[in-house]
């Protein structure tokens, strides 16, 4: 081919072109638009976001340092009450062995005041001390009930209900 | 044209007629726009993704469209834009000892109708081996006929440089022709 010029060549699209193209097209994005508008894009604005940031930042600091003074007015707190002396073990078993007396009393159990129902407890020293039960004095009607309804078991029948009954604990512990 | 346009516009400027905007979009520019991007992408799958994300762009970027250039010019950047973006794609994907100009021409080949002529196939093959400025400013200027101007402001090249740049590939094109047609 000697001579050729391309502006005389007839514009043609030679390439193969599927069935419903443009329709497909204009769906697809037609679909891609109505999901756009149901989901809106907030363009973050570079001021909005640092003051968000500085009043988050300043937010937690406040959080942060109110919980530091009150953990210290806590601990204070915690150090005034551990302040004081710690109770020995002897101290403690004299508090339960009262509060268990106590509730024999809220019962109206009545024991007679006798020398034998002294409460003992030992300091750390090692010193021995009496501590005077106040309890009431049992009226001496209710004993003579008492001793009348004891005095009609028999000696086996006492024996069986004392195998049948606890033991308190503490008593058998501390007497 | 003007008119439509002026009215595409105004649907697409109001977010109540965005979506009616969008479609007398594509109806006035589907089938430019496709060609325009199937004779860079050839494939022909890829072109009409090409041409979906083309839409999808302008849709979301219509904001900054500027009354002060042509709608048809905005819609033709970003078509070129993202055809040029496709083929890169496309050549990293393709195997490293190929060379990318045959690798084209293959494609223009196994994408082309079967009643087409000898000569068309040539033309088409001699612009897949022009450098790609070139093969831009051809095609906006042979076949969809714009203005230097207008290419100008598509390309960002000066007016200048685009018709020294056409001289240059229409010249190449005849030789490529003249050489290959057996008739």
């Amino acid at each position: 081919m000697k001579e050729f010029d391309i502006e005389k060549l007839e514009r043609k699209n030679i390439y193969t072109v599927p069935d419903h193209l443009f329709e497909n097209i204009q769906e697809r994005v037609m679909n891609d638009v109505k999901a756009n508008k149901k989901a809106p894009i907030f363009k973050l604005n570079w001021m909005y976001a640092v003051a968000a940031s500085l009043a988050l930042i300043f937010g937690v600091t406040f959080v942060l340092n109110s919980d530091n003074s009150r953990g210290k007015e806590n601990s204070q707190g915690t150090f005034a009450m551990n302040n004081q002396e710690p109770k020995t073990e002897s101290e403690l078993a004299y508090e339960t062995l009262k509060s268990d007396l106590t509730s024999i009393e809220n019962n109206n159990q009545s024991i007679e005041n006798k020398d034998d129902n002294k409460n003992y407890y030992v300091q750390d020293n090692g010193e021995e001390k009496t501590k005077a039960q106040t309890v009431k004095p049992v009226s001496k009607h209710n004993e003579a009930q008492m001793n009348e309804y004891l005095e009609s078991f028999t000696n086996s029948e006492i024996a069986e209900l004392a195998s049948n009954s606890t033991q308190d604990v503490y008593l058998d512990l501390y007497n | 044209m003007k008119i439509k346009d002026a009215e595409i516009i105004s649907l697409m400027q109001n977010p109540r007629t965005q979506e009616k905007g969008v479609r007398a979009l594509m109806d006035a520019y589907q089938s430019r726009l496709y060609w325009h991007i199937r004779r860079i992408i050839v494939d022909g799958d890829l072109a009409q993704d090409t041409l979906q994300e083309t839409f999808i762009k302008a849709y979301q970027n219509f904001h900054q469209f500027k009354n002060d250039s042509q709608l048809y010019t905005w819609l033709y950047r970003i078509a070129t834009n993202e055809a040029l973006q496709q083929v890169n794609k496309m050549k990293k994907m393709q195997k490293s000892d190929e060379d990318p100009e045959y690798y084209m021409q293959n494609l223009v080949a196994d994408n082309t109708a079967k009643d087409a002529e000898e000569i068309q196939i040539l033309l088409q093959s001699a612009i897949q081996s022009l450098p790609e400025k070139q093969k831009l400013v051809f095609m906006m200027r042979y076949y969809d006929d714009l203005p230097y101007e207008e290419i100008s402001k598509i390309v960002d090249m000066s007016v200048g440089t685009l018709k020294t740049n056409y001289h240059y590939a229409k010249q190449k094109i005849e030789e490529y022709i003249k050489e290959n047609y057996e008739r």
